[in-house]
């Protein structure tokens, strides 16, 4: 925490674009931001970074007008104002592309552009000529007439930039604008976002992968608990600090100790296939071994079959060739739930729409996946009690942040709903632990104490299949990555003297699989 | 839940709109004898309609209007009350008490629904009286007169003169719910037609099945249903479908065919627009029927037992308003007359 | 407040704003078309005498049978909207059988109720066959099958049917009376006889409680309501309890008229009470789908339906405008409960915040956490 750069010195007024005194906000019992004071410049790349609940998103909301702020003032360009609504924002010059983008699939690029801002430049040939030099003056790369569904993911978003800008824009704010791209889409957006900074437009980045932060922004800002605890100069602090700066306290890493891998081979995946209907497999010939204690990572592009690997080891997809066999018991043809209660535990990619019940309470989420076994089930019967009782130990054990079991599983942070996953999985003995993306969209915190519950169960002699598309936590974790590209395994590596570049290259075919 | 947001919103729009319509006849309560003059009698009927009530244009309506004449005439205080579409037993039983523990006697069920209802409810109160339209299966209960009629004669009628006046040897049936009763009408009507001519062909057709009565008041599916008819080749259709009937007309006129009407005479009551292609109506007298019934009770008796209402006491028959089938009135006449000596025995099952 | 005196009054001020809310809606309306409001609630609100609490009683029976048969398909994010066919297939086969006779008294008896139960879900388990095999809506499919159940018991009705002489309406042969389903009185008088039937329904909502809380199947099929995609990814085969669900649903439907059938009618004919299915919708709705709620909805129903039917005497009004208190209720029964269910989240949002803030400061991480080895920037 020693590199923290110098307060910004006081600016001449014009070259701030955005200025945030004193911005308070708080929900009846809860203090969502207090004292919150932040200076974007003019034509920079701003972050602001903080664990999940840190009050980021509360902030980014104040300042596009969907939430007035209790206390504090926002000056745009020197002058205050009050932003009430989106619309005010909009006008003052304000435009936010959010994490979960707003297009409609089945409307063109020039159509999705001009919905709704059919006054600036109508709906013809000027909006086209408008989107066209947008494009071209950022190097956005923008077809009009292309339909939205046609679109990759790094499209749709350049798209959403567009659709912002296209509204006059000067100050433009990104949610977690990397979460959903692969590391050359990154790449790009970060050329884009360096095109619109030099054209004199202020970015603010939101995002808690500060590895990008530190390589993209000019200042960070971090946020904790509500309230601006630093704003930094990448050029004097490490990923480390920063993370510190975070959470405020010392930060594990993800590496592993000593090998624990055995000769004992617990999960045997041979000639695993997905037909498509059109044309190319969803999974190719996929084969591989994991060991009692072994950690086997799985990288790649998303999109490339790790959905549909995980989903044909667990019995979830129709149409698999090839065979699964756990323990040497051959599970290729039993149901998924016939696959669990033999030894895996799931943690799912999407842990709200796969993991849980998002409207049930958490001891009920225990018991999901696990009804056909103590300590959900006592006489062929729901034991409510005691999976009240195993409930409290996983929130004890897996520093579950909750009142109690009773509380709705939607009430939880994003971590602490992934501990609740960990800590359930982990219940009934597993011998097989698949986890999917884990630490996805979860805080630091949360994050360190997964990696931890991960390293744990390979200590135990469980076999880990590990999906990530964060490549330090693969290389951190994993005693063996196998790099999968439309749906084929095209590579095996060695954490142990792969860089992310490496394996960044043989994720998109373009590299030579060491 | 939200997905059940949606569906109660629905579903409440649904319920109104049902409850704003069927609201929308209530507004013509019995006919209060306000002239000054105006006989008076301390006798209280209470008058239990079938689904559709007052209003209908139809059944209901024209018990009403016998109703109505005898208010106007010995000075009766009435009470109506109307069935709710698809309701419980319990419910018409209730109305029938309703009327029976305030005073009502003598109380009138219309329509073969009530039949077990005022069978129950004239039993626990065996020294009140009832009447029951279209129904003759209480004929030993002492405290109830059942007023039927012989619908089949006054439809054969109807029938015959419709296979006199088609000039494609075609004609057509339309049924509102196909219940006993309206099978009634198509039997007569259909003996009518093979009594002139035995070629002509007989199209039939029902609106709704039971449970769903909507056959009664639905005019979108009797046009429907008559336009069918029509573009087949039928160029004369009877419809016994109340309500329904309405779209028969409106069909009628738009094919340039005829329509035979039914209950009431329909050239005076249906729309101006459609009058000129009602050719005649088949006349079922529930106005006579309940005056007649008021009438004794006002001169002190209360009848009892089943009484028929036919061709013989004019209880059915036919119209000629309009003077489209003035022509064959000899003809109709010397059926009914067959009819009336018994000489011609209508059938009551198609 | 504790958290449980919280919920709980949460959950009672949904119906009670929404019952509010209703009434007032009401005498707008009755007040705008010039009737005396005073008197309809007047005579709406009396207390019952026993035989009108009688026939409350026993209309909320078959009303509270709709409402869980519809409710089994709504915890399961299922729309059974053919209730209504269902019970008609099936009370018109438990006519049919009880009035054959086959077996001897209450052998018949339970031969035909089984005959009941074992249509109704055959009836819906093509809808729930369709929605797993081929993705048919629900919705649409159990709405077509109203229809053909209409038409194929009235074809089946008029070859079944047994003609009273005189008699105008069509029926089933009377149930013998050694198989009919015996009543008990509440009071003295004709017309206080509650059906026997009452505790088959009773007994329905306790298992309708016990198997959807107490049972893995159970809580199979409130997963897959809440989530398929959970649902599925936990081990749950959303077709089979898609397939069950809409058997169960469709069995609890097949009884829905039978209380009336072995308790008053003894034959299904053409005046049977019909809609019920579409009653039951409303009252599963009103009644949050949880079988106290349930039971609570179908007596409100049936107390208004009952208190109504004297109106157009006694006051001069029609008892419609019930149908439009009814209606309302369950629209606003639906929005205060979504009302309350977000304040209720959010409040509890609150609380697990609030019981976070006040705890010390979260330990750092776990017993690795020392390793001194940065993050790659």
């Amino acid at each position: 925490m020693s590199s923290s750069a110098p307060a910004p010195a006081p600016e001449d007024q014009r070259s701030i674009a955005v200025r945030l005194r004193g911005i308070g906000k708080r929900f009846p019992g809860v203090i969502a931001n207090d004292d919150v004071n932040i200076d974007v410049k003019r034509g920079t790349i701003h972050a602001i970074v903080g664990e999940n609940g840190a009050g980021k998103s509360t902030l980014m909301k104040i300042l596009y007008g969907v939430q007035p702020p209790d206390s504090g003032t926002i000056e745009i360009n020197g002058e205050v104002v009050t932003l009430s609504s989106p619309a005010d924002a909009i006008r003052a010059g304000v435009g936010m592309v959010f994490q979960h983008f707003m297009l409609a699939d089945n409307f063109t690029v020039l159509e999705n552009v001009v919905l709704g801002a059919e006054k600036l430049h109508g709906v013809g040939a000027a909006a086209r000529a408008e989107i066209m030099r947008i494009s071209d003056a950022y190097g956005l790369d923008v077809e009009p007439d292309r339909l939205v569904e046609e679109l990759g993911v790094g499209a749709r978003q350049r798209v959403e930039i567009l659709k912002v800008l296209f509204r006059g824009a000067r100050i433009i704010i990104l949610d977690e604008p990397t979460a959903v791209l692969v590391p050359h889409e990154v790449d790009e957006l970060f050329t884009n976002l360096r095109g619109l900074k030099e054209e004199g437009l202020s970015v603010i980045f939101i995002s808690h992968k500060l590895d990008e932060v530190l390589s993209v922004a000019e200042e960070i800002t971090v946020i904790r608990r509500g309230t601006t605890v630093k704003t930094v100069d990448p050029a004097g602090v490490t990923a480390r600090q920063l993370a510190e700066l975070m959470v405020g306290s010392e930060l594990p890493s993800p590496s592993t100790e000593t090998s624990t891998v055995t000769d004992e081979v617990l999960l045997s995946v041979q000639h695993l296939g997905l037909p498509s209907p059109e044309g190319r497999p969803l999974l190719n010939d996929i084969s591989f071994d994991i060991h009692r204690g072994e950690i086997l990572g799985i990288a790649g592009v998303e999109g490339n079959g790790q959905a549909e690997l995980v989903e044909a080891i667990m019995g979830m997809r129709h149409g698999v060739t090839g065979s699964v066999r756990l323990s040497g018991t051959d599970l290729s043809h039993v149901s998924t739930r016939d696959r669990r209660e033999s030894g895996i535990g799931y943690i799912p990619e999407d842990r709200q729409r796969h993991g849980l019940l998002l409207d049930s309470p958490l001891w009920e989420n225990r018991i999901l996946g696990h009804q056909g076994r103590p300590p959900s089930v006592k006489h062929g019967l729901i034991d409510k009690r005691g999976a009240r009782t195993d409930t409290q130990r996983i929130i004890e054990q897996y520093d579950v942040r909750t009142p109690g079991p009773d509380v709705l599983a939607r009430a939880l942070s994003g971590g602490n709903q992934q501990k609740l996953i960990v800590g359930r999985e982990m219940s009934g003995d597993p011998i097989l632990l698949i986890a999917s993306h884990p630490t996805r969209g979860v805080d630091v915190g949360a994050q360190a104490a997964i990696w931890d519950h991960i390293k744990d169960a390979r200590r135990k002699g469980l076999a880990v299949l590990l999906i990530s598309a964060d490549l330090d936590e693969l290389i951190g974790l994993s005693d063996r990555i196998e790099v999968i590209l439309r749906g084929r395994l095209v590579g095996a590596f060695d954490p142990g003297d792969v860089t992310p570049e490496q394996l960044g290259s043989a994720m998109t075919g373009a590299g030579d699989p060491a | 839940m939200r997905r059940s947001t949606r569906l109660a919103a629905l579903l409440t729009a649904g319920i109104l709109s049902l409850a704003v319509t069927a609201c929308g006849s209530d507004n013509n309560k019995a006919s209060d004898p306000g002239a000054s003059n105006a006989p008076s009698s301390n006798i209280n009927v209470g008058m239990a309609y079938d689904v559709g009530g007052r209003g209908d244009q139809s059944f209901n309506d024209s018990a009403a209007a016998g109703l109505d004449q005898a208010v106007k005439e010995f000075g009766m205080k009435p009470s109506e009350s109307e069935a709710t579409d698809g309701e419980a037993e319990t419910a018409r039983e209730e109305r029938l008490r309703t009327f029976a523990d305030n005073g009502f006697d003598p109380i009138i069920a219309v329509g073969f629904a009530y039949a077990d209802a005022v069978k129950k409810v004239s039993a626990e109160y065996p020294e009140l009286h009832f009447a029951i339209i279209d129904d003759a299966s209480l004929a030993d209960v002492p405290n109830v007169a059942s007023l039927v009629f012989a619908e089949e004669q006054g439809s054969f009628l109807v029938g015959a003169a419709a296979a006199l006046k088609t000039k494609t040897d075609h004609v057509g049936f339309i049924g509102g719910v196909e219940t006993p009763l309206i099978q009634k009408f198509q039997a007569g009507y259909a003996a009518g037609v093979a009594a002139v001519n035995p070629d002509i062909k007989v199209d039939v057709t029902y609106l709704t099945q039971v449970p769903d009565f909507s056959g009664f008041g639905d005019p979108a599916k009797g046009k429907t249903a008559a336009q069918g008819m029509y573009d087949a080749g039928a160029d004369i259709v009877y419809h016994a479908a109340g309500g329904s009937g309405g779209g028969v007309f409106e069909a009628a006129k738009e094919a340039g065919g005829l329509a035979i009407g039914v209950d009431s005479d329909q050239y005076e009551t249906a729309d101006p627009s459609v009058k000129d292609v009602i050719m005649t109506s088949m006349l079922k007298n529930v106005n006579v029927a309940v005056y007649k019934y008021l009438a004794e009770v006002n001169g002190g008796t209360f009848p009892a037992g089943v009484t028929t209402y036919d061709l013989k006491v004019d209880g059915v028959g036919y119209s000629t308003s309009g003077g489209k089938i003035d022509d064959i009135v000899p003809d109709l006449d010397a059926f009914k007359q067959q009819i009336i000596d018994g000489t011609i025995v209508v059938p009551t099952t198609p | 407040m504790s958290p449980r005196a919280t919920k709980f009054l949460l959950g009672i001020a949904a119906p009670v704003l929404a019952l509010v809310t209703a009434f007032a809606i009401t005498s707008l309306v009755l007040i705008a078309a010039g009737d005396p409001a005073g008197e309809v609630w007047g005579q709406i609100l009396s207390v019952p005498e026993t035989r009108k609490l009688t026939n409350i009683i026993n209309n909320a029976t078959v009303l509270y049978l709709s409402g869980l048969a519809v409710a089994i398909g709504f915890r399961m994010n299922l729309f059974n909207i053919g209730v209504d066919g269902q019970y008609r297939v099936g009370a018109f086969v438990a006519a049919v059988v009880a009035g054959e006779a086959w077996l001897p008294g209450y052998l018949n008896t339970l031969l035909a109720v089984a005959a009941a139960i074992l249509c109704g879900a055959a009836w819906a388990g093509i809808a729930g066959l369709l929605r797993a095999t081929r993705g048919v809506s629900e919705v649409i499919s159990t709405i077509m099958l109203n229809f053909i159940a209409t038409s194929l018991v009235a074809f089946f009705l008029r070859k079944a049917a047994v003609r009273v002489e005189g008699s105008n309406s069509l029926g089933t042969k009377v149930i013998p009376e050694g198989s009919r389903i015996p009543s008990f009185s509440i009071g003295s008088g004709p017309g206080t006889e509650v059906y026997g039937f009452l505790f088959v329904a009773i007994f329905a909502g306790f298992a309708f409680w016990f198997v959807l809380n107490k049972t893995r199947f159970g809580f199979d099929l409130r997963a897959t309501g809440q989530s398929t995609t959970a649902a599925v990814a936990n081990g749950i085969s959303v077709k089979k309890m898609t397939i069950l669900a809409m058997l169960i649903s469709g069995g609890v439907a097949g009884l829905v008229g039978l209380p009336i059938l072995f308790g008053s009618a003894y034959s299904y004919g053409s005046t049977f009470q019909s809609g019920l299915g579409f009653a039951g919708i409303a009252i599963a709705l009103l009644g949050r789908n949880n079988p106290i709620g349930i039971a609570i909805g179908a007596l409100l129903f049936s107390f208004l339906n009952e208190q109504s039917n004297a109106l157009q005497i006694l006051v001069g009004v029609s008892p419609d405008i019930v149908a439009i208190t009814q209606g309302v209720i369950v629209l606003t029964v639906v929005i205060s409960y979504e009302i309350v269910r977000r304040y209720g989240v959010r409040l509890e949002q609150q609380h697990v915040a609030q019981a976070l803030a006040s705890e010390a400061p979260p330990p750092p991480g776990g017993p690795s956490s020392a390793e001194p080895e940065e993050v790659r920037a």
